[in-house]
């Protein structure tokens, strides 16, 4: 294309196909090349390339061979820059990119998108489950705290409060023995009474009662008259079961005992009792 | 001095301007920056064995930029552009090794 190995006065040949050797010692290898112009140079008197090199570097000198050069470098500087620049950009990967390979980056974009959208809706999925399931462990918690609660309360391990009656048995005579008491308790079992406690004794599933003495042991508490019962449970069932002919009223009255029985809005059954593990008796159920 | 002043007065100006390649031009500048820097090195070369001549430097620089720019454009419109480019890379690299050679030898005449 261009070779400056024209002297001036064969530039002309330079338009002539004869250009083509100034390839041809490219070819040769550049050490035999460069003797070749060393030699030639030799055969030239005076300067030497170094002091070319000087010449036209010091002093400065406005000729028209250097503004041209001047214009030509400056060109060549400013698009080297500007390469430069445009290659050190951030997105200089994609900018100096051919077609086909931005078309395989985006395909890969793509790929990648779309693993990564199924890895989202994946870990979205199990996100969900986790939710729900932590909301089902959280709502059977709940549950098993209220049937815990219910559960105490016939146990007789928590305190209970509500509508009942309190029903007083006023024994000055000593004549109460524990089977009355006991056929009390049944009647108001059986009119539905939810809790029970009998002068600050709960009475639950396993209570028993024996005759001690004057007085009435209940589970092996000693309780003395008067005997005040506190009774959880619907007051308008409870007290008609306990006032019927020859109920438990009419009976304890019999023995010259006094029953006062009165209905309350809020009867608070605070006497409580220790959970007691059964020692033989474990539950089938699961 | 004023030659290589206009070659430094260009990489300032490139760095601070900075403009925008134009998208037409882009493909082609690579090459034309590397065909330039081919025809300077022959040019200096020829400084050196004292046969520069202006003009010859001229039409060379010029119609290397233009034919390297050509050979892109040809690559391009064959569907063998990347290679065609590599083509022209490899030899200005070679053309230019050459004429770096020379001008060591004058220089450091080693």
């Amino acid at each position: 294309m261009s070779d400056q190995d024209g002297t001036a006065e064969n530039r002309l040949r330079k338009e002539l196909p004869e250009e083509t050797p100034a390839a041809a010692p490219k070819a040769v290898p550049p050490a035999e090349q460069n003797e070749k112009i060393e030699k030639d140079k030799d055969e030239r008197p005076g300067v030497t390339g170094r002091q070319r090199l000087v010449q036209g570097l010091w002093p400065p000198r406005v000729s028209r061979a250097q503004l041209i050069v001047a214009v030509l470098l400056f060109g060549l500087g400013f698009g080297l820059a500007v390469q430069v620049a445009s290659n050190s950009d951030g997105d200089s990967a994609l900018r100096g990119a051919r077609q086909e390979d931005l078309v395989r980056i985006l395909d890969e974009l793509d790929d990648r998108t779309q693993r990564l959208e199924d890895e989202k809706a994946g870990l979205e999925k199990q996100r969900d489950e986790l939710e729900n399931s932590s909301d089902q462990a959280e709502e059977a918690r709940k549950q098993t705290l209220e049937k815990e609660r219910q559960l105490g309360i016939l146990a007789g391990t928590v305190a209970a409060q509500g509508p009942g009656i309190t029903m007083t048995i006023d024994d000055t005579k000593g004549t109460v023995e524990a089977d009355m008491l006991l056929d009390a308790i049944q009647e108001l079992r059986a009119a539905g009474a939810e809790a029970i406690q009998v002068n600050g004794v709960r009475v639950v599933a396993g209570t028993y009662l024996t005759d001690s003495g004057n007085s009435v042991s209940v589970d092996g508490n000693k309780i003395n008259a008067p005997y005040r019962f506190k009774v959880i449970g619907k007051p308008q069932d409870l007290e008609p079961a306990l006032n019927i002919p020859g109920g438990v009223v009419q009976t304890l009255e019999k023995e010259q005992a006094t029953v006062t029985v009165e209905r309350s809005t809020k009867i608070v059954v605070d006497a409580l009792r220790a959970a007691k593990q059964p020692d033989y008796a474990r539950s089938s159920s699961r | 001095m004023i030659a290589v002043l206009g070659l430094v007065v260009g990489v300032v100006a490139g760095l601070l301007v900075r403009p925008e390649v134009p998208a037409v031009v882009e493909p082609y500048l690579p090459i034309a920056v590397v065909a330039a820097l081919d025809a300077v090195f022959g040019g200096l070369r020829a400084m050196l064995d004292g046969i520069f001549d202006d003009k010859v430097f001229v039409v060379s620089f010029l119609s290397n930029v233009v034919v390297a720019a050509l050979i892109v454009f040809l690559g391009d419109k064959l569907g063998v552009g990347a290679q065609l480019s590599t083509g022209v890379v490899v030899v200005l690299g070679i053309r230019i090794f050459s004429n770096a050679a020379a001008i060591r030898r004058h220089v450091f005449r080693a």
